[in-house]
C-alpha cells in the first residue's frame, strides 16, 4: 500500500514538474533572446572616427582608404561618419557635446580652429609626413596664428570646362590659357541657341562668395582690406561690383543661363546634357562629365584685359579634435591619408604632393594642367581666413550676389550688403 | 479522457474474471488521471485567462504607442508648420512674394526666411517649402513643383481648403532628380496660408518627415500582433492601411485610438483565431503533456503492478502444482514484504506435507514387510513346538535333565519370540523371557556370570516392543563375552513419563569405526554378522513410538557396552493390546 501511494504522487509531481516546467520555458524565451543583442564589448579594438562631407564615390574611396588602414594596423577600427549636407550642423553638435570624432575633414580654420589639436609638433621634422613634398602655401589654409590646425589632404584650383563638341559645332576655336573675358562672352554669345535651349555658359543662381573671389581678384578687386578690417572701399568696389556685374550682364543678355535655383537643374547636369558649352567649377565634376560621355577641355580662368588671373583653392584638410582620446592613432591615420598611396586612390581631389604629381605627370596632362597654373596664380589670402566675423559678413554679400544674378545692379547690391555687414566688423 | 475511459471499461469487461493486474491498473489511472486532468485543465484555463489578458493589455499598449509615435511625429510636424504660419504673420516679412526676389532687400528676406526653414529641419524632415501660387517656392533648392501632383493627397486637396490638411503616408518622389516611383515614404503636412495682412496668402507650407521608421513600426505590430492596422482621418479618408485583403468581422478583437491633433483614428482589428492562438497552443501543450503524464503512469503501473502480480500468479502456480501431487515444488522467495512471508510459509508447509507424507510411506513399508516376514515365521510354530515338547519328553525319559531344562527354557523364549499376535507386551513378560535365555545361557556355560536386574515391580506393567531386549542380550553373550564370563546389568527407572533403560555389560565392547554404523538404516545390507539386533530394536522403538526414540549404544572398546533405551510409559489396554491390528 505504501508503495502504491509513493508512486501515485511520483506521478503526479513528474507530471506537474512537466507542466510547470513546459510554461516557465515559454516565459524565459524572450529575455534570452534580448540579453544577447548586448554582449562582448570590444574593449582590445580601438576605435577612430572619421567624419567626412563626402558622398557618393568620394565616399567609398576614403571607406577604402580606412579599410587599408585597419589592415596596416590591426586592432582599429575606423568608423567612417559621412555627415554630408549635415557636415557643419553635426560637427558643431560633437564639439558641443564633447564626443566629435577623432578625425575629420576641415576648411574652416577660422570658425573651428579653438575645438582642434594644433599639429605643428606632430608635423614638424614627422619623415614620413615630409612637409616640403606639399605644395606650398597650402599650409596656410590651415594655419592660424603660427598654429598648424590640419593637414592639407586634397585641393582644387578652379578652371573652366568646355565642350568640345559644342566648340566645333559652332566652329570656334578652343579656348587656350591666356584667354580674357572679352573671348569668353563672345564665344558664349556664339555658343547660345535659345531656341535649342542651349546657352554658352551656366552661372549658379547660389554662389558661394568664396568661389567668386577668383574673378574678383583677377579685376584687381577684393572682398576686404588686406589687414582685414575694412569692406567699405573693398566689398563695394568698382573692381569687385564690376567682375560680378560681368555674370549678371551675361544673363541678361542671354549668353548664360540660370542653373541650380528653385525648379532648375544643376549646372553640372546641364552641361553633361549638352546644353551649356562652358562651365567654370574645381575638379569634382570632372570625372562625372567624362562618365556622362562629354568630350570634355579644360581651360584656366580669362583675363581682364591687362590684368593678371588669379585663381583661389578649395583646400581640404584632416584635422584632429582637441577632444580626442587617440591622438596618436589618429595621427597615423592622417598620415596615412596624405600618403602617396593614399593620395593615388583619391581621384576627386588634386594630390597634395608634388612628387605624385610628377610622378603621375598631371601637371603634363592638358586636362589636369590648367588646375597647376590657376595653382600657381592662387596667392591672394581668402577673406575668411583675414577675419572671423567672415560667416556674418558673407550671408549679406551672398544676398548681393544672389540678387546680381537675379538682375539687380551689383553696385547698388554691394553698397547696400556693405552698409547691412559694417555693424559686424565693430 | 472519457472516452478512452469508458473504452478501456469495455474492453475489460466482457471477461468476468478480473486479474488483480487489471484491477491495479485501473485504480492506478484513475488515481492518477483525476488530479492530472484537473492540475491540467487548471494550468491551462489560468494560463489562457493571464495570457489572453496579457496579449490584449499588449495589444492595446502597442496601438497605444502607435498613437504616441505617429502623434509626436503629427505634433511635431504641427508645430514647425505653426512657428512657420506666425513668422509669415509678421508684417516685416510682407514683401515676400509668389515671385523670385531679385533685389537684395528682398533675397535678405528669402535667405531669412529659408534658414528658418532650414533651422526646422530636423533629422527626420526630408523637405519644408513654401509653395507660393505661381509655382515659386521657398525651401531648399530640390523641389520640383510640378511633381507635386504626384502626392495623391496633393491632387485631391479641395482648393477651398483653408488651414491644415494632412497629406498621409507616399512616396517622396517630387525632388529635381527623382524618378517618379522610387522615393523614399514621407508623411506629409499642408497648411493653406491665409492671413489677410501678412505674406504668402494662398501659399501652402509643405513639410514632410521620414516615415520609414513610423511605417517600420506599422509593420513591426502588424507582424508582431498578426492584427490589421487601418488609420483613417475624420473624414473616413483612409490614411494607412495594412497590406493583404481583410475582411473585418464582428467577432474580431478591435483596439482603437483617436490622435488628438487631427482626429486620425488607428484601429487595430485582430481576427478573433488569431487572438485566442497563443491559448489554443497552451492547451495543446497541456493536452500534449497530460497525455504523456497519463501513458507514463500507465506504464509504470503496468510495470509495477506486474511485477506485483507475478510474484502472486507464481504461488498460484506452485500451488497447483502441489496439488497435483508435485511436493518437490518450491516457490521463490524474493523480498521481506507480506508476499514474502506468504511465499515461505507456503514452502514451509510443503516441505512439512512432504515429510509427513514421507515418513507415513517409511512406515507403511516397514509394517508390510513386518507382516509379511510374520506370516513367514508364523508358518509352523506348532510344528516346532510339538518336536521341541516330543525331544523334551525324550530327554526326560533318557534323563537328560540338562536337555529337558534347556529345551524348557527355549521353548519359553521361543514362544515369547514367535508370538506374533501381539506387537507390545509388558515389560515383565519380556524380562521373563530373558530369563529364561539367561538359564539357557547358564546351562550351556555354567554359573560363570552375573546378572543384575533393578526394575521396580510397579513398572513391568508398562508396554515394550516384544522381542527388543533378548537380541541385545544375545549380542552380549555372541560378541561380548568370551565362553559366557561377565557382568550384566539391566536397569529400567521411571524418568518422568519416559521409562529408561540401562543395560550394560563389561564384555570387549564395540570397536569405534563399528558403533559408528550401528545404527544407520543402510546397516541391513550389510553381511556378516553383528549389530542386527541393535538395528531391529532401535527399528522397533521408532516405530512404535516415533522417530525421536530408540536406541542410544556408547562402548569403550575392551571395557563394556552401555545401551541405554527411552521410551513412553504406556499401559496395557484394558481391552487388550495398545496396539492391537
Amino acid at each position: 500500500m505504501k508503495k502504491k501511494l509513493t508512486f501515485i504522487l511520483l506521478t503526479t509531481v513528474v507530471s506537474m514538474a512537466a507542466l510547470t516546467a513546459c510554461g516557465g520555458n515559454n516565459e524565459s524565451s524572450g529575455g534570452n533572446s534580448a540579453q544577447s543583442a548586448g554582449g562582448k564589448g570590444s574593449a582590445d579594438v580601438k576605435k577612430l572616427r572619421f567624419a567626412t562631407w563626402d558622398t557618393g564615390d568620394a565616399l567609398k574611396i576614403e571607406q577604402d582608404i580606412a579599410k587599408k588602414f585597419e589592415a596596416d594596423h590591426p586592432g582599429t577600427q575606423v568608423q567612417v561618419e559621412a555627415y554630408a549636407d549635415g557636415f557643419d550642423q553635426k560637427l558643431a553638435a560633437g564639439f558641443g557635446a564633447t564626443n566629435p570624432p577623432d578625425v575629420m575633414y576641415m576648411w574652416d580654420f577660422p570658425t573651428y580652429h579653438r575645438s582642434l589639436e594644433p599639429l605643428n609638433s606632430y608635423a614638424d621634422g614627422d619623415k614620413d609626413l615630409n612637409k616640403d613634398d606639399f605644395y606650398s602655401g597650402l599650409f596656410n589654409y590651415a594655419t592660424i596664428e603660427n598654429n598648424l590646425y590640419g593637414i592639407p589632404a586634397g585641393f582644387t584650383t578652379r578652371v573652366v570646362y568646355y565642350n568640345k563638341k559644342m566648340f566645333d559645332d559652332a566652329g570656334i576655336a578652343y579656348p587656350k590659357d591666356g584667354w580674357t573675358w572679352d573671348d569668353f562672352q563672345s564665344a558664349a554669345q556664339k555658343l547660345t541657341d535659345k531656341s535649342k535651349k542651349q546657352y554658352g555658359f551656366g552661372v549658379r543662381a547660389e554662389n558661394d562668395t568664396y568661389d567668386l573671389q577668383g574673378f574678383v581678384w583677377s579685376n584687381g578687386g577684393s572682398y576686404i582690406s588686406d589687414d582685414g578690417k575694412t569692406i567699405d572701399g573693398f566689398m563695394n568696389s568698382k573692381e569687385t561690383a564690376g567682375a560680378i556685374q560681368m555674370f549678371g550682364d551675361m544673363l541678361k543678355n542671354g549668353s548664360a543661363v540660370l542653373t541650380g535655383g528653385k525648379g532648375q537643374q544643376s549646372g553640372e547636369d546641364i552641361f553633361k546634357g549638352g546644353k551649356i558649352a562652358m562651365w567654370e567649377s574645381g575638379i569634382w565634376p570632372l570625372e562625372s562629365f567624362k562618365q556622362a560621355g562629354i568630350d570634355v577641355g579644360t581651360v584656366e580662368m580669362p583675363a581682364f584685359p591687362g590684368k593678371p588671373v588669379k585663381g583661389v583653392v578649395a583646400e581640404s584638410a584632416l584635422s584632429i579634435a582637441k577632444d580626442s582620446k587617440q591622438k596618436e592613432l589618429a595621427w597615423e591615420f592622417i598620415k596615412y591619408y596624405v600618403s602617396s598611396e593614399a593620395i593615388k586612390m583619391r581621384v576627386a581631389d588634386l594630390p597634395v604632393r608634388v612628387s605624385v604629381v610628377s610622378e603621375l605627370k598631371k601637371d603634363q596632362d592638358p586636362l589636369y594642367k590648367p588646375y597647376y597654373t590657376m595653382l600657381e596664380r592662387s596667392d591672394n589670402t581668402p577673406a575668411f581666413l583675414l577675419n572671423d566675423k567672415w560667416n556674418e559678413v558673407n550671408r549679406q554679400l551672398s544676398a548681393a550676389v544672389e540678387a546680381v544674378v537675379h538682375g539687380s545692379n551689383a553696385q547698388d547690391a554691394l553698397n547696400q550688403a556693405v552698409k547691412d555687414s559694417e555693424r559686424y566688423l565693430k | 479522457m472519457n472516452d478512452l475511459l469508458k473504452r478501456l471499461r469495455i474492453r475489460l469487461q466482457p471477461s468476468a474474471y478480473r486479474s488483480i493486474r487489471t484491477k491495479f491498473l485501473v485504480s492506478f489511472l484513475i488515481v492518477t488521471i483525476i488530479p492530472l486532468l484537473s492540475l491540467g485543465a487548471m494550468s491551462y484555463y489560468q494560463s489562457a485567462k493571464v495570457i489572453n489578458s496579457q496579449f490584449g493589455k499588449y495589444g492595446e499598449n502597442a496601438v497605444a504607442q502607435l498613437e504616441q509615435q505617429t502623434s509626436s511625429y503629427l505634433n511635431r510636424m504641427n508645430q514647425t508648420t505653426e512657428t512657420i504660419y506666425t513668422y509669415l504673420l509678421d508684417p516685416a516679412w510682407a514683401d515676400l512674394g509668389d515671385q523670385p526676389p531679385s533685389t537684395y532687400s528682398d533675397i535678405m528676406d528669402k535667405n531669412d526666411l529659408e534658414s528658418l526653414l532650414k533651422a526646422l529641419k530636423t533629422d527626420r524632415t526630408t523637405g519644408i517649402y513654401i509653395i507660393t501660387r505661381t509655382g515659386y517656392y521657398y525651401g531648399e533648392n530640390n523641389l520640383d513643383v510640378s511633381k507635386l501632383t504626384a502626392i495623391p493627397a496633393w491632387h485631391t486637396m479641395p482648393d477651398s481648403q483653408s488651414g491644415k490638411y494632412w497629406l498621409g503616408f507616399y512616396p517622396q518622389s517630387h525632388g529635381m532628380n527623382d524618378t517618379a516611383d522610387a522615393g523614399m515614404p514621407v508623411l506629409g503636412l499642408a497648411v493653406s496660408i491665409n492671413n489677410p495682412y501678412g505674406a504668402l496668402k494662398g501659399s501652402k507650407i509643405l513639410i514632410e518627415e521620414n516615415a520609414e521608421e513610423l511605417l517600420h513600426m506599422f509593420k513591426l505590430f502588424e507582424n508582431d500582433t498578426k492584427a490589421h492596422l487601418r488609420i483613417n482621418d475624420s473624414s473616413g479618408r483612409v490614411i494607412y492601411e495594412t497590406a493583404g485583403a481583410f475582411a473585418s468581422q464582428s467577432s474580431d478583437i478591435v483596439w482603437n485610438k483617436t490622435i488628438a491633433v487631427n482626429g486620425w483614428n488607428i484601429e487595430s482589428r485582430l481576427p478573433a483565431a488569431s487572438f485566442y492562438r497563443s491559448s489554443g497552443i497552451i492547451r495543446s501543450n497541456t493536452i500534449i503533456v497530460a497525455t504523456a503524464s497519463c501513458l507514463l503512469a500507465f506504464g509504470l503501473a503496468y510495470l509495477f503492478s506486474s511485477r506485483f502480480t507475478v510474484r502472486i500468479r507464481r504461488l498460484r502456480d506452485a500451488m497447483q502444482k502441489v496439488s497435483f501431487g508435485k511436493l518437490h515444488t518450491r516457490t521463490q522467495v524474493e523480498a521481506k514484504d507480506e508476499l514474502g512471508v506468504l511465499d515461505i510459509s507456503f514452502n514451509n508447509m510443503v516441505s512439512g506435507i512432504q515429510t509427513l507424507v514421507g515418513e507415513i510411506e517409511q512406515s507403511e513399508r516397514l509394517k508390510k514387510e513386518a507382516e509379511l516376514k510374520a506370516f513367514h515365521y508364523q508358518i509352523n510354530p506348532h510344528l516346532l513346538f510339538n518336536t521341541l515338547n516330543s525331544i523334551q519328553w525324550k530327554a526326560r525319559l533318557q534323563g537328560a535333565e540338562d536337555i529337558r531344562q534347556m529345551l524348557y527354557h527355549l521353548t519359553k523364549v521361543l514362544e515369547g519370540n514367535l508370538d506374533i499376535s501381539q506387537e507390545m507386551i509388558p515389560l515383565g513378560s519380556e524380562l521373563k523371557i530373558i530369563e529364561h535365555y539367561l538359564k539357557v545361557q547358564e546351562i550351556r556355560y555354567g554359573p560363570v556370570f552375573t546378572y543384575k536386574l533393578e526394575c521396580e515391580e510397579q513398572l513391568k506393567r508398562y508396554l515394550i516392543p516384544r522381542m527388543t531386549l533378548q537380541p541385545l542380550f544375545e549380542n552380549i553373550f555372541f560378541h561380548g563375552f568370551e565362553d559366557g564370563q561377565g557382568e550384566i546389568g539391566l536397569t529400567i527407572r521411571e524418568a518422568g513419563n519416559h521409562l529408561r533403560l540401562i543395560l550394560s555389560d563389561n564384555g570387549a565392547g564395540i570397536p569405534a569405526a563399528k558403533l559408528e554404523r550401528l545404527l544407520l538404516p543402510n546397516t541391513e545390507k550389510r553381511k556378516g554378522r553383528g549389530g542386527l539386533g541393535v538395528q531391529n530394536a532401535n527399528q522397533k522403538f521408532k516405530l512404535h513410538f516415533g522417530p525421536q526414540f530408540g536406541l542410544n549404544v556408547q562402548s569403550i572398546h575392551g571395557e563394556g557396552t552401555t545401551i541405554i533405551i527411552e521410551w513412553p510409559k504406556k499401559e496395557e489396554n484394558p481391552h487388550g493390546n495398545g496396539n492391537s491390528d
